[in-house]
């Protein structure tokens, strides 16, 4: 049983193929720059692994070049039993899924489990130092650390992301931190993902402060630009992206 | 029949014994698997060509949406001299309904005060000698409304039925153009002969058996006329054609004739790039034809296409908004033995969105299996995402009971090419049929008694078992005014406006089908799921009828892919189908049904008050068998599914839906945008689903050319079942279009 946040039939971006995503509720970190601040609560919508397994199969057919289910949220590690229960349904039925963390959970039994049986990855890399990482998200940096390291030990198919946010983390300077950290980890692609203020109005909705109130998008020339630099630093073996 | 000039090279077979396009089709095409790269751009004469087109296109615009009209006579085959978009040696492809392009002709056949205020809406007048030729002349209109019954009537005018063709033309019938191409005239008018004369042999000359015969007579007059008028821009179209370039105008000519007859609603061209591709393959292999050449002609018919008009009034935009004669063009599909039908052509016809930029005419329609080859998947993937000018409907779903030569008419009607015809039949407006069965038989709008007298809904809470009795039997009532107003409206249409050109070209046994429709689907589904799942007050007005519903607690809503409401739209249609069945249909026709409202969905909201489901009086409906705009909350597959539980078999007429996706969420960037839009076929027709409409936009461009018509002049995008020009829609249409959900990323 896990609270659900909402379920997304056909998220196109967030791993290969056409996925069925299921975000769930609870997140260790307050990261300044959320846009989904309504998952860090629960919603009072308990779903059972066999309910997710049974809207999740209906979408089989569209299953093809990789697809399958994303389990997001919130933080989804923090449903690591539920993740797994689910996992099993549905590779029962052939289907795949994808982690889309920020891997701000400890590395138990369980998160290994659900990590060793996913067909991706997708790693939120929040910050290139421990100091930034507390300031602005307030996790703990060596548990990100302990993940990515876990992932690449075990050969998953690892995505790396950046939130890039003006003024925080906009520089090169701020690229060539993130290229050195990532250094040690094997993945397949590191994409910037430009912040936007389309989140804006949960905060409002849910009376809490936005510390991002003044802050302008992502510009999307500056972003590109960012991106084009990170792949040129970035280790030889990643493809880039 | 044996022509060694003609028929050179083709290979043998039974087509060559008698009428059968099918049969040449499959023999003689060549499957293409490869991509798009062989394509030509257009030709310094194709640009010249369509660079008139686009100064008549403004020109239209800037007078009303009609450039002139030709209200000295009346349109048919013969009444006006040749005309040409640039002049007789530009033009590639002849041939126009009138002596001018864009220059509208009056066809009163089907109505003539019809006529009359289309022509008075645009600021003219029909003539005298017009007006003389018709004192004494019976339209389908008068007829109809000579037997109309006063429920007939009554039910008309509260708009539970509603967009009937009983004052203007049918429409929906597709004539085999193809045989005019592969036999020529003479040999087809012989093979009517030959029906008739074998017709009138009959021991027994019955009503039905002297219908055909007078029909005959009359398929044969028309048949004559034609070769006159291709004679008339100097073409001898008695014998085949001879090369790719005749085959196309042989063809075209047919449909041109079709479309100076006749003004019916949709005036579709049928399935012809295959055919097509044969001759130009033959001549491309000949040497005599350069790929260049080959896009050219087909470029040029597709100008000719875009240019057809009919005259309409303001009440029929209303209806059928943007100007459409749906000159629907099927392509692609996989013949009974598992070949896919893939050529050439068939992207050559999709390359014209490039070559001539994004039209809503013709209303090409891919014909999709999970067999067409990847390339050409991509390539129709990739036209949806660059011009939103596309459909797609499922061919491994129609095949099983269309056969692998249907034709698609208007939006989604498939039909046998030249083997069936339809007679078309609008809708019903099932939410306001819910309104009535809580009203006992009255018009919530304006009081008046429609149905039998039965009672208000007593009780303060809408208990589902009762409802949806009540309703059920007013269902039953409905299906049958229904079936018999259209037996009405297509006996007179048969006597007064019979297609004589259009059903030339047909086998003369043609097998009928009545197709029915509804309107409000999502609206009536939402309203039962809300009656069976949340608590629904209904609420009396002064009058003491049902017209306003408080609902309490949530539901499960269509589109969701939620079984417990999609299933209750499941059984409603499969009620309604099997009541329309039990009253038999005019010239034994096979009734089907589609859920399809065209963009009348705006028009039918209007008149239909508020629903349980908690929409308000006035509100549009959402299209076709769309969920309603913003209630699919879980995203476009989950929207897809519920569409998909749909039952064909009980909707042979089609299931209208469409799709609507922001560039962001569809995929990262081209390739994904392309590699996640066939997937998203593939995997909705693999669930049996009927129709999909594809638009890949941005909901501020909608609105910045609301706002601003110039900024995007060609802006095509999918409505129901076609393509409309959006600046061509009237405000709260493209509010509506706007307000539809737009599936975006999180």
């Amino acid at each position: 049983m896990a609270d659900v946040h909402s379920f997304e039939s056909m998220a196109a971006l967030d791993g290969e193929g056409l996925r069925y995503a299921i975000f769930l509720t609870g997140c260790p970190l307050r990261c300044w720059y959320c846009h989904n601040p309504d998952a860090w609560f629960p919603s009072g919508k308990n779903v059972t692994a066999e309910q997710a397994f049974q809207k999740a199969r209906r979408f089989k057919p569209y299953f093809k070049h990789g697809g399958g289910v994303t389990f997001s949220g919130g933080e989804p590690l923090l449903n690591a039993d539920f993740i797994n229960e689910t996992a099993e349904l549905l590779h029962g039925e052939g289907i795949g899924y994808c982690l889309d963390t920020s891997g701000s959970v400890p590395l138990t039994d369980s998160v290994r489990k659900a990590l060793d049986r996913a067909d991706m990855v997708i790693l939120d890399v929040k910050f290139p130092d421990p100091e930034r990482y507390r300031l602005y998200t307030g996790g703990d940096f060596s548990r990100f650390i302990e993940i990515g390291r876990y992932c690449t030990k075990i050969g998953a198919r690892l995505w790396l992301r950046t939130v890039v946010v003006p003024g925080i983390n906009d520089s090169e300077a701020d690229m060539e931190q993130y290229a050195a950290l990532v250094k040690e980890f094997k993945f397949e692609r590191y994409e910037l993902l430009g912040f936007h203020t389309m989140g804006f109005f949960k905060y409002e909705n849910l009376q809490i402060t936005n510390p991002l109130a003044n802050v302008a998008a992502m510009d999307r020339d500056r972003l590109d630009e960012l991106q084009r630099y990170l792949n040129s630093i970035l280790h030889p073996q990643s493809k880039g992206n | 029949m044996t022509n060694t000039t003609a028929w050179r090279g083709f290979r043998e077979g039974v087509w060559r014994d008698g009428i059968n396009v099918s049969n040449f089709i499959k023999l003689n095409y060549t499957p293409y698997e490869g991509d798009a790269s062989f394509l030509s751009g257009p030709t310094e004469r194709t640009n010249r060509e369509m660079a008139r087109v686009k100064e008549l296109l403004i020109a239209e615009n800037a007078k009303g949406g009609v450039l002139d009209v030709d209200t000295s006579r009346v349109l048919t085959i013969l009444s006006h001299e040749p005309g040409y978009v640039v002049d007789k040696d530009t033009d590639i492809i002849v041939g126009l309904q009138t002596d001018a392009p864009l220059r509208r002709g009056v066809s009163p056949f089907a109505g003539f005060r019809n006529a009359e205020q289309a022509c008075e809406a645009y600021g003219y007048q029909i003539s005298d000698l017009v007006q003389t030729e018709f004192k004494y002349r019976t339209t389908h209109n008068t007829g109809v409304f000579r037997v109309y019954t006063d429920t007939m009537r009554k039910a008309r005018h509260a708009g539970v039925l509603t967009g009937l063709p009983d004052a203007y033309a049918r429409g929906r019938i597709i004539g085999d153009y193809r045989r005019v191409a592969l036999y020529g005239m003479d040999y087809l008018i012989e093979q009517k002969k030959l029906d008739k004369k074998r017709l009138g042999e009959k021991d027994y000359l019955d009503e039905a058996t002297i219908h055909l015969l007078e029909d005959l007579a009359k398929q044969l007059e028309f048949m004559a006329q034609l070769k006159t008028m291709a004679q008339s821009y100097g073409y001898d179209i008695s014998r085949p054609a001879e090369n790719a370039r005749e085959a196309i105008q042989w063809l075209y000519f047919g449909y041109l004739g079709a479309v100076k007859e006749q003004n019916g609603a949709a005036n579709s061209i049928g399935r012809i790039a295959e055919f097509i591709d044969v001759y130009i393959q033959r001549d491309l292999d000949e040497g005599v034809l350069t790929e260049e050449q080959a896009q050219e002609l087909i470029d040029d018919l597709v100008i000719k296409l875009r240019l057809v008009r009919h005259l309409r009034t303001p009440e029929y935009n209303d209806l059928f908004a943007g100007d459409p004669v749906w000159v629907t063009l099927s392509l692609a599909g996989v013949t009974g033995e598992g070949r896919h039908m893939v050529s050439k052509t068939s992207f050559r016809v999709l390359q014209t969105l490039y070559n001539l930029g994004s039209s809503a005419e013709p209303n090409i329609t891919v014909l999709w299996s999970e067999k067409l080859p990847q390339h050409f998947k991509d390539f129709c993937a990739q036209v949806s995402i660059d011009t939103d000018s596309i459909q797609y409907e499922n061919d491994d779903l129609m095949r099983r009971m269309y056969g692998d030569d249907y034709s698609i008419a208007c939006c989604v009607s498939a039909m046998k090419t030249g083997k069936q015809m339809q007679f078309f039949g609008a809708r019903c407006n099932l939410a306001k049929v819910l309104l009535m069965a809580l009203n006992g038989g009255k018009d919530e709008k304006e009081g008046s008694q429609i149905a039998p007298v039965g009672t208000v809904y007593e009780g303060d809470v809408l208990e589902f078992d009762k409802v949806y009795a009540a309703y059920k039997h007013y269902l039953s009532w409905m299906a049958k005014l229904y079936v018999n107003t259209m037996n009405i409206i297509h006996y007179m249409h048969d006597k007064y406006a019979y297609e004589r050109l259009m059903m030339s070209l047909h086998d003369t046994d043609v097998e009928r089908l009545m197709a029915f429709g509804v309107s409000g689907f999502s609206v009536v589904v939402d309203s039962l799921s809300a009656i069976k799942y949340a608590k629904v007050k209904p609420i009396k007005d002064e009058r003491g009828l049902i017209t306003e519903f408080d609902v309490e607690g949530e539901f499960p809503k269509y589109g969701n892919d939620d079984d417990r409401a999609d299933l209750i739209g499941k059984d409603l249609i499969e009620y309604f189908y099997k009541e329309l069945c039990k009253t038999p249909a005019y010239r034994g026709a096979r009734h089907t049904l589609s859920i399809l409202t065209i963009t009348s969905n705006v028009m039918y909201g209007r008149k239909t008050g508020s629903t349980p489901d908690g929409r308000k009086a006035g509100q549009p409906f959402a299209p076709g068998a769309n969920p309603m705009h913003g209630r699919d909350a879980e995203g476009a597959l989950a929207s897809l599914n519920s569409v998909a539980k749909l039952n064909y078999a009980c909707c042979q007429d089609g299931i209208s839906n469409t799709f609507s996706i922001t560039p962001d969420a569809l995929g990262r960037d081209k390739n994904d945008r392309i590699e996640h839009l066939v997937t998203m076929l593939d995997g909705y027709f693999q669930q049996d689903a009927h129709h999909l409409n594809v638009n890949v936009l941005n909901r501020d461009k909608l609105v910045a050319a609301m706002n601003d018509p110039t900024l995007y002049p060609s802006l095509t995008i999918r409505v129901s079942g076609y393509a409309v020009n959006f600046n061509k829609l009237t405000r709260d249409k493209q509010e509506e279009v706007i307000a539809r959900t737009f599936h975006e990323k999180m």
